[in-house]
Order: structure tokens, then C-alpha cells, then sequence
């Protein structure tokens, strides 16, 4: 068995297939599995016919909303299609395309399986009172998004390094080298098919993430605003206007745009390894062309073990008998897959790197030097988690404290908040700083890359646990909405609780990985700047002294202010007409609040997609266009300084956002679980504000960082040999 | 045709086309101003005293011109209750601010057996104080009632009997909205004031506290007393309100 696997692991093309075919054969098992726990759900059946026709009004938003997405993001994906292939290379824009297919596959059937899911959900807490056989139903329906993202994205970035690495020999290591196109552009092509692949991935989820995060928070904070604040109405009543475009929003936010997300993280990271040990291998001469090749494709087999590894800890939860502590059992999920990832892992890096003068690239510990930075960054992303739970959870003091201060009204609600959020920031920093200094010291920049990697390595069962929790959320909503029994009801409110804890946990995994992922991007794109010279050996040193780096790094920290800025304002407004909507319809048909006329559920639905769409092109492009545009005025030296700017800015504000925004909701809870006066309470009310402040922050802009970072980079990556060269301030000597 | 006595948050009597869910609904939310008000009334006989002009009810409380339902004519608007017989009464009706409406029948008193040696209530009609009294809910009706020396009574009293916390944890107090928020040392002085031997049977905590009083600490239920008698509407327990009315409980914010 063991001879076994070393014939494989070996560097000639055969054996390089035959790892590729192992890839492939992991990615098309998880989409197979996918596809298996997506029939298993939509068989079962949905309920009354009031349950049906309530989820599938939420079904027509949520699918209306993403095909106008899609629409704008097709017509942009050409844009930079073509200008890819005409700049870059060929082989660049049909990786752009593959991967902008494959994210947009991989939200588009999460968005499709959680809204089938919801209605199943709600139904089988009916049928069986079971929190146990609920959980198991919700828990298959989100397994459907997490095998998805981690299949559709291993599976193209595969298909990728077989087509152009392999079958067009980009990835050997005599074509791992400085070609120029016809443009007298100098790249390696490899790290930009590769770069190109990840931009696909990012752009989708720049587009989905910002688009989902304005439409929920604006259907969100409509709904609260008026329906429970001003009309006392509970949440989820179906009298209220906006309950459904709230409940669409959990779909094409929290699924869709967490998907689209992850896939990109999961991919960045892959990417940030492949794209350094190209050139590792180019700036450092004495390295065996063999081992290159490893370093090159063991991110994919690392990813391809994470997944087998996820779909047995899926499979665990699926089979065994569920108990009524649904966060025992996702976290035994989750435990059990990151458990196997680092044991497959370590076989697959032990067996690949054996024999290898692995001291050529920096490894400190030997072959399994790649493995201990896996591993590094498996744990501190359990520990940012950890912390991120600590900070936001309300079975622990900061939390509490902010319900606490609500007492004294909501200035203090809001003040305790962001001292709560900034607070926060120091830890996970310093866990990510151990993590970096003890990757880098085991393999280099490559083990800071695998690092990324790890964490991000059984992103398949974290997207199903994180996916479950807005599937369990809108089964709570047609629970309420169908007027089903309080038992029913009760189940449903329990599994959504659960949710917000796993999603807090899984932001925290979000931020750490986009950071490595970043400092591996950026120190390619370090690499790539230098260009040719690279193969002379350079010392990566980005001069911070120089006045365009510096001013460059000083716009690059504001930039996150702006775009987050953006989105909050995008979030206001949308939420703003939202809000007149609402009031209007009550003031218009008092019908609507007897109970005894329906709202008008599609107006509200089309304010909200309305918002998000016109709202989220600019913030969007900016992403893309900053790096571009200060690049072709300014030069690589700026943009390096951008890029360090705007890292070490997102992480910090992304961490604040994520933690104060969940802290807020969370002390609201905490409040209504009948602390400090309960529900009604004007502690209560100080909490709801500080819930509604939050709401945005966590939802729309923290998340939005995380793939604000990673777009920057990569696309700074893609354009630093053109802009490198041509840049205005260049030509003006 | 129906009668309604509304005590909370004014005193009228009114009569109206509409069944009592929907004359909730209605004065709650209004039929065109938005209004969102929470409110309790109680349905009673027509005919009941000669007080009010039952004739003019009848000849005005009519259908509109299109068929809809009189939704309210106003018989009187202060000093109702007092007017009012106890067997005149029907149901007590508590609404939300989203116009769902809980009925309470009535039920043969009883007197607690979680009784601590004090009890808190509010006074809904005709007078609106929070207070504290050494005295159980009937004992406290006929104490206002009735004419022992005191410079001041009210022929009617209508009023609930608050859910006690524990004062001393202010964290885990449940959802009982903003009832206990602030001054409770005045509050525990006022409990020790009825509960020591000075002879003082109550003491009022607050004048009014119209804005802080919600159904979630209403404790063993409403009391509506007149003479020597006295109804009362028992509030149903958490689990009995899940099977009788789990939404109008929700709006109510006694649940989760």
C-alpha cells in the first residue's frame, strides 16, 4: 500500500497525472456526494401548501436577484476577459472564465439548495418534533453548499494545472520562467493562468458578497425597523412587508455571498502556494526541478485530502444517530474533518517530499516541514475561532458587558461595542503574527502560504456548518410564518441559534486565511515586480521609505474606510426606502396588519435587489480598479505600499467589524433571554440599536474586506509586469 | 352590537359593530392613522345601568352607507367602571401594539400561595399608580373600597398584581420589560415599609407608570372589583399561553 502510494507521488508526467487524476477524482466525488445530499433533500417532502408557497415566493427572490446579479457580473467577467486575453495571454482569460463559472456555480446551487432546504427543514421539526433528525435535514441541505464550493473550486483549479500546467507544459520547471508576449510584457505564464483562475473566483464573490451583504442588511434592518420596532410585530410575522425579502436576503447573503467567499479564500490560498513556489524556484537556482514540481501541485493534493477528510466528518453527522445538542454535533463534524485533514495531509506531505533536498527551499524540519505549516495554520485558525467566539459569544464577559451597558441606553450600548470590537483585533493578530514567524521558520514564505492553506483545508465541512445556520434561520421564518406549532417553532429557533455562533466562528477563519493568503500573494507579487532580475536571487524588501510606497501604504489604509464607507452608505439607503416601503404599505392597506390582506412581498423584494445591484458596481470596481489605475500612474513601488496599506488596514477594520457587529447581536440576545429587563426592556431597546448599528458592519463590510484584500492582490499580481513598465510617472523619468 | 369598558389606557365606554379580536385590532392600530397602542378592555351586558344611554347607542351604532361595521361610538369617557355591575362583565381582553387580542375569562378568586408577605400592583382604573401592599389582591380591593376612616376610596377598582423578581440579582430577571429599571431601592424601601409592623397596608411606589407596565409581569392576573365583590381573569403560565395564543405571546414579548 505504502509502495503504492510512493510510485504514485512521483514528478514524471504519468505520476503528475495520476496526482491530478487523484485531485480531480476527490473534487468529482464531493460534487457527486453534493449531488447525492441534494436529491436526498428535495424528495423530502416540503409540507402544507401554505409552507410551499411561502419558501417559494423566497425561492423566485432569491433566484430573481442572483440571475440580475449574474448579469451584471457576465457583463464585467467579459470586460476583463478580453482584457486579459489580449494583455495578459489567452490561457489567462479562459482561466478567468473557469473560474468565474465555477464560483458562480458553486453560489448559484447553494442558493438553490438552501432555498429547497428551509421549507424541509421546517417540515421535518413538524413531522418528527426532533431537534436531532432536524438538524440532520438542515446539515445535508448546507453540506450541499460546502462540497459544492470545495469540489467545483479543487475541481477547476485541477483541471487548470492539468490543462495549461500539464498538457500545455506551463508548470514544468523549464517553462517556469520570464516569457514576453507580443506586448513585450514579461511574465511567468503559469502564475498568471493560475492568477487569472483566482480573479474569476474573486470577482464572483467581490459581486456576490457585496450585492448579498447590501440586499440582506437592507431587508434586514427594513423588516426590524418598521414591522418589530414601529408596528410591534414579532419577527418573521408574515403581516410584515419585508419578511420575505429578509428571508431571501439570508439566502443570497449569508449562502450565496458566504460561498462565493470561501471558495475564493479557499482558492487564493491554493493559488498563493502554487504561484511562490514558482518563483522560489525561479529566484533560487539550486532547487531540483523535481521538487518544484511538488511544491507546485502538494497544495492541490493537500486541498484533495481536506476534502475526502470533510466528507467523512459530513458523512459522521449524516449517519450516526443526532442528538439534540446541535452544536456538539457540528462542531464533532467539524472537529473530526480538520482531525483527518491533518492526518492526510501529513501522509501526503511526508510521502511527497521524502527523498527531496527539501533544505534547497527552506524547509526547516524536512519533508514534513510543509505539513507543520499546515498544521500552524489549521490551529490558529481554530484559535482566531476560538477568540472570535470568546469576543461575540454571550456565554462570555464581553458580550454580557455590552448587555449591560445597555442599561444606561444605547450611547453606551454603542461605546462598550466598539471597545469590545477593538479590542478583539489584538489576539487573532497576534495569533496570525506566531503563525506566520513559526510557518515561515519551518518552510519560508511557501510554509506561510501552507499555512493559508491549512486553515483553509476542510473548508468543506466549515461552508456546510457555516451554510446550515442561514438554511436553519429561514426554516425558522416559514416555522413563524406558516404559524406552525410553538414546539415546531421551537426547534427551528434553536437551530438558528446555533447558526450565529458556527457563522462568528467561521468569519474568524475567514479573516486569518485571507491574510496569509495576502502576505503569499504579496510576496509574489514582490517577486514578480523585480521580474527577470528575480533569477539573479533578490532579497524581498519593499522600500517604505520611498515617498510614493509610503503615500501609497497611507492611501492603501484609507481605502477599506471608503469602500466599507460605501457599503454601509449603500446599506443605509436601500435600507431607507425600504423602510418608507414598508410604512407605506401599512398606512395604505391596514388590512395588512388585521392579518387580513396580504403585503405586497415582491415590492419590498425589488427594493432590496434594486439597492444591491446599483449599489454594489462601484464599491466592486473600485477593488479592481485602484491597484490598476495608481499602478498605471504611480508604479509597482506604490501599489506595493497600497497592497501592505490595505492588508494590514482590512485586517484590522475586518476583525473589528465582524466581532463588534456580533457582539452587538449577541448582547441583544443575551438581553432577550431575559437579562437586565428582557425583551421590552429599554436595556432592550438600547440593545436593538446596537444590533442594528452592527448589522452592517459583520454582515456587508467585514466579510467584503476579507475578498478586498485578495482582489487587490491578485489583481496587482496580474498587472505589476505591465504597469511595472508602464506607468506615467515612469515615463516622465 | 357590543359593549366595551376600556380601562387601559383610558377609561370609556364605547360601543362598537365589532366582535372583540377585531375592536381590539381596531383601536390599536386606528383604521387609517397607523396608530400602534397597546390596551385592555373588557366586554360587558348592554343595558347594564342607567348611567348610560343605551338607546343612543343602539340608534347610532349602525352599518356605514357601504355595509362596514360601526367601529366605535363613545358613551362615556370618565367615571365608567364605577357605574358598571361585576355581573356585567364578560371577558377581559389584553391587546398588543400589533393589535393581537388575548382573552381571559373569569375565574373564581383565588387567593396565592406564593404569597411573600407583600404583594406589588398596578392600579389600572381609575387612578394609575404602581404600589405595594401588605395586603392580598381581594383585601386590597376592599381596603380601596370600602370607606374604613380614609380620607379617599373609589367605588371600582380595576388592577393586576405584579410579578415579584428577585431585586438583588438585576442580571437574570427574565423578560419582564422595564418594570424594575430604575430606583430599586426605592422599591425595597417601599416593600419594607408594608411588610414592617408600622401599619401601613400600602405604599405607592410610582404615580404613574402607564409607560413601564407590559403584560409579561402581569402576575396572577387582572382583578376587577366593585363593592364587596370582586372578578377574577387569570393570566395564563408560559406553556399554557403556547397552546392558547403563542402569537399573540410573541408580540407580547413573553417569548424568546
Amino acid at each position: 500500500m505504502i509502495q503504492g502510494v510512493i510510485l504514485v507521488l512521483d514528478d514524471t508526467e504519468g505520476g503528475i497525472c495520476m496526482m491530478i487524476g487523484f485531485v480531480i477524482i476527490a473534487a468529482m466525488a464531493a460534487l457527486a456526494f453534493a449531488a447525492i445530499n441534494y436529491y436526498g433533500v428535495k424528495k423530502k417532502d416540503p409540507g402544507t401548501e401554505q409552507m410551499v408557497q411561502i419558501s417559494g415566493a423566497i425561492q423566485e427572490g432569491a433566484r430573481a436577484f442572483l440571475n440580475h446579479e449574474y448579469k451584471v457580473i457576465f457583463k464585467v467577467s467579459l470586460v476583463i476577459a478580453i482584457v486579459l486575453g489580449v494583455v495578459v495571454s489567452l490561457s489567462g482569460a479562459i482561466a478567468f472564465v473557469f473560474g468565474a463559472v465555477m464560483s458562480a456555480s458553486a453560489g448559484w446551487i447553494g442558493m438553490n439548495i438552501a432555498t429547497l432546504a428551509n421549507v424541509r427543514v421546517s417540515n421535518e421539526a413538524r413531522n418528527t418534533k426532533s431537534l436531532g433528525k432536524t438538524l440532520r435535514v438542515a446539515f445535508r441541505g448546507g453540506s450541499v453548499m460546502g462540497l459544492s464550493v470545495g469540489g467545483f473550486a479543487l475541481l477547476g483549479l485541477a483541471l487548470v494545472y492539468l490543462v495549461f500546467g500539464v498538457i500545455l507544459k506551463q508548470a514544468t520547471p523549464e517553462n517556469l520562467r520570464f516569457h514576453t508576449n507580443w506586448l513585450g510584457i514579461s511574465d511567468i505564464p503559469f502564475t498568471m493562468t493560475v492568477s487569472s483562475y483566482a480573479l474569476g473566483c474573486s470577482i464572483i464573490a467581490m459581486f456576490n458578497r457585496v450585492g448579498g451583504g447590501i440586499y440582506t442588511k437592507a431587508a434586514d434592518m427594513g423588516a426590524d425597523l418598521v414591522g418589530k420596532t414601529e408596528a410591534g410585530i414579532p419577527e418573521d410575522d408574515p403581516r410584515n412587508p419585508a419578511t420575505i425579502a429578509d428571508n431571501v436576503g439570508d439566502n443570497v447573503g449569508d449562502v450565496a455571498g458566504l460561498g462565493s467567499d470561501l471558495l475564493e479564500s479557499y482558492v487564493g490560498s491554493l493559488v498563493s502556494a502554487m504561484i511562490l513556489a514558482a518563483y522560489i524556484y525561479f529566484s533560487q537556482g539550486t532547487i531540483a526541478a523535481s521538487l518544484v514540481s511538488k511544491l507546485v501541485y502538494a497544495p492541490l493534493l493537500v486541498a484533495a485530502g481536506g476534502i475526502v477528510s470533510s466528507m467523512v466528518g459530513i458523512l459522521f453527522l449524516l449517519v450516526k444517530k443526532v442528538s439534540d445538542n446541535p452544536h456538539k454535533e457540528l462542531n464533532a463534524a467539524t472537529f473530526m474533518g480538520a482531525g483527518f485533514t491533518i492526518v492526510s495531509s501529513g501522509i501526503i506531505t511526508f510521502f511527497l517530499f521524502q527523498g527531496e533536498d527539501v533544505a534547497s527551499a527552506g524547509f526547516a524540519l524536512g519533508a514534513l516541514s510543509p505539513w507543520v505549516a499546515a498544521v500552524l495554520g489549521i490551529v490558529s485558525g481554530i484559535v482566531i475561532g476560538q477568540i472570535a467566539e470568546y469576543y461575540t459569544s454571550y456565554d462570555y464577559k464581553p458580550t454580557q458587558k455590552i448587555a449591560s451597558s445597555s442599561q444606561e441606553g444605547p450611547a453606551l450600548t454603542i461605546t462598550q461595542g466598539m471597545s469590545v470590537g477593538m479590542i478583539s483585533v489584538m489576539a487573532p493578530v497576534v495569533v496570525l503574527g506566531i503563525a506566520i514567524i513559526a510557518s515561515h521558520a519551518t518552510a519560508g514564505l511557501y510554509g506561510v502560504a501552507m499555512a493559508a492553506i491549512g486553515m483553509l483545508s476542510f473548508v468543506t465541512v466549515t461552508v456546510s456548518v457555516d451554510t446550515y445556520g442561514p438554511i436553519a434561520d429561514n426554516a425558522g421564518g416559514i416555522s413563524e410564518m406558516a404559524r406552525l406549532h410553538p414546539e415546531v417553532r421551537g426547534i427551528t429557533d434553536e437551530l438558528d441559534a446555533v447558526g450565529n455562533t458556527t457563522a462568528a466562528i467561521g468569519k474568524g477563519f475567514a479573516i486569518g486565511s485571507a491574510t496569509l493568503a495576502a502576505l503569499s500573494l504579496f510576496s509574489s507579487y514582490l517577486y514578480a515586480q523585480a521580474g527577470e532580475s528575480v533569477e539573479h536571487g533578490i532579497e524581498l524588501v519593499l522600500n517604505m521609505v520611498s515617498p510614493l510606497t509610503l503615500v501609497g501604504g497611507l492611501v492603501g489604509a484609507a481605502l477599506p474606510y471608503l469602500f466599507s464607507g460605501m457599503l454601509i452608505e449603500a446599506v443605509a439607503n436601500a435600507a431607507r426606502k425600504m423602510v418608507q416601503e414598508v410604512r407605506r404599505q401599512f398606512k395604505a392597506d391596514p388590512g395588512i396588519i388585521k392579518g387580513t390582506s396580504l403585503p405586497d412581498y415582491t415590492t419590498c423584494i425589488s427594493i432590496s435587489s434594486a439597492g444591491a445591484i446599483s449599489e454594489m458596481k462601484i464599491p466592486a470596481l473600485i477593488s479592481v480598479a485602484t491597484p490598476l489605475v495608481t499602478g498605471f500612474i504611480f508604479g509597482a513601488g506604490f501599489v506595493g505600499g497600497l497592497l501592505i496599506g490595505t492588508t494590514l488596514s482590512s485586517v484590522m477594520l475586518a476583525l473589528y467589524t465582524a466581532n463588534a457587529g456580533g457582539a452587538w447581536d449577541n448582547g441583544k440576545k443575551y438581553v432577550e433571554h431575559g437579562h437586565f429587563g428582557g425583551k421590552g426592556s429599554n436595556a432592550h431597546k438600547a440593545a436593538v440599536v446596537g444590533d442594528t448599528v452592527g448589522d452592517p458592519l459583520k454582515d456587508t463590510v467585514g466579510p467584503s474586506l476579507d475578498i478586498l484584500i485578495k482582489i487587490m492582490a491578485i489583481v496587482s499580481l496580474i498587472a505589476v509586469s505591465i504597469f511595472g513598465k508602464f506607468n506615467l510617472f515612469a515615463l516622465l523619468g | 352590537m357590543y359593549y366595551y369598558v376600556v380601562f387601559y389606557p383610558i377609561e370609556a365606554l364605547i360601543a362598537s359593530q365589532l366582535e372583540p379580536k377585531n375592536f381590539g385590532m381596531y383601536m390599536a392600530r386606528g383604521s387609517k392613522k397607523g396608530s400602534a397602542e397597546r390596551l385592555m378592555f373588557a366586554e360587558i351586558e348592554g343595558d347594564c345601568s342607567e348611567a348610560f344611554d343605551w338607546e343612543f347607542a343602539r340608534s347610532k351604532c349602525v352599518a356605514h352607507a357601504n355595509g362596514e361595521p360601526k367601529h366605535s361610538l363613545y358613551l362615556s369617557i370618565y367615571r365608567v367602571i364605577e357605574q358598571i355591575p361585576l355581573e356585567a362583565y364578560k371577558n377581559v381582553y389584553l391587546v398588543n401594539q400589533d393589535g393581537t387580542t388575548l382573552a381571559l375569562e373569569a375565574k373564581t378568586y383565588k387567593a396565592s400561595t406564593d404569597w411573600k408577605g407583600y404583594g406589588l400592583y398596578k392600579e389600572h382604573c381609575p387612578v394609575h399608580p404602581f404600589i405595594a401592599s401588605s395586603l392580598k389582591p381581594k383585601e386590597l380591593a376592599a381596603y380601596i373600597i370600602s370607606d374604613t376612616g380614609k380620607k379617599i376610596t373609589v367605588p371600582a377598582i380595576i388592577f393586576t398584581d405584579i410579578r415579584s423578581i428577585d431585586l438583588e440579582e438585576k442580571e437574570h430577571t427574565g423578560n419582564i420589560g422595564s418594570m424594575f429599571e430604575r430606583d430599586l431601592d426605592h422599591l425595597k424601601e417601599c416593600i419594607e415599609d408594608v411588610k414592617g409592623q408600622n401599619g401601613k397596608v400600602t405604599k405607592t411606589i410610582d404615580r404613574s407608570f402607564d409607560s413601564k407596565f407590559t403584560y409579561q409581569i402581569i402576575g396572577e392576573g387582572i382583578y376587577i372589583a366593585k363593592g364587596e365583590g370582586i372578578l377574577f381573569y387569570p393570566m395564563p403560565n408560559r406553556e399554557e399561553l403556547k397552546e392558547i395564543d403563542y402569537d399573540w405571546g410573541r408580540s407580547a414579548n413573553i417569548f424568546w
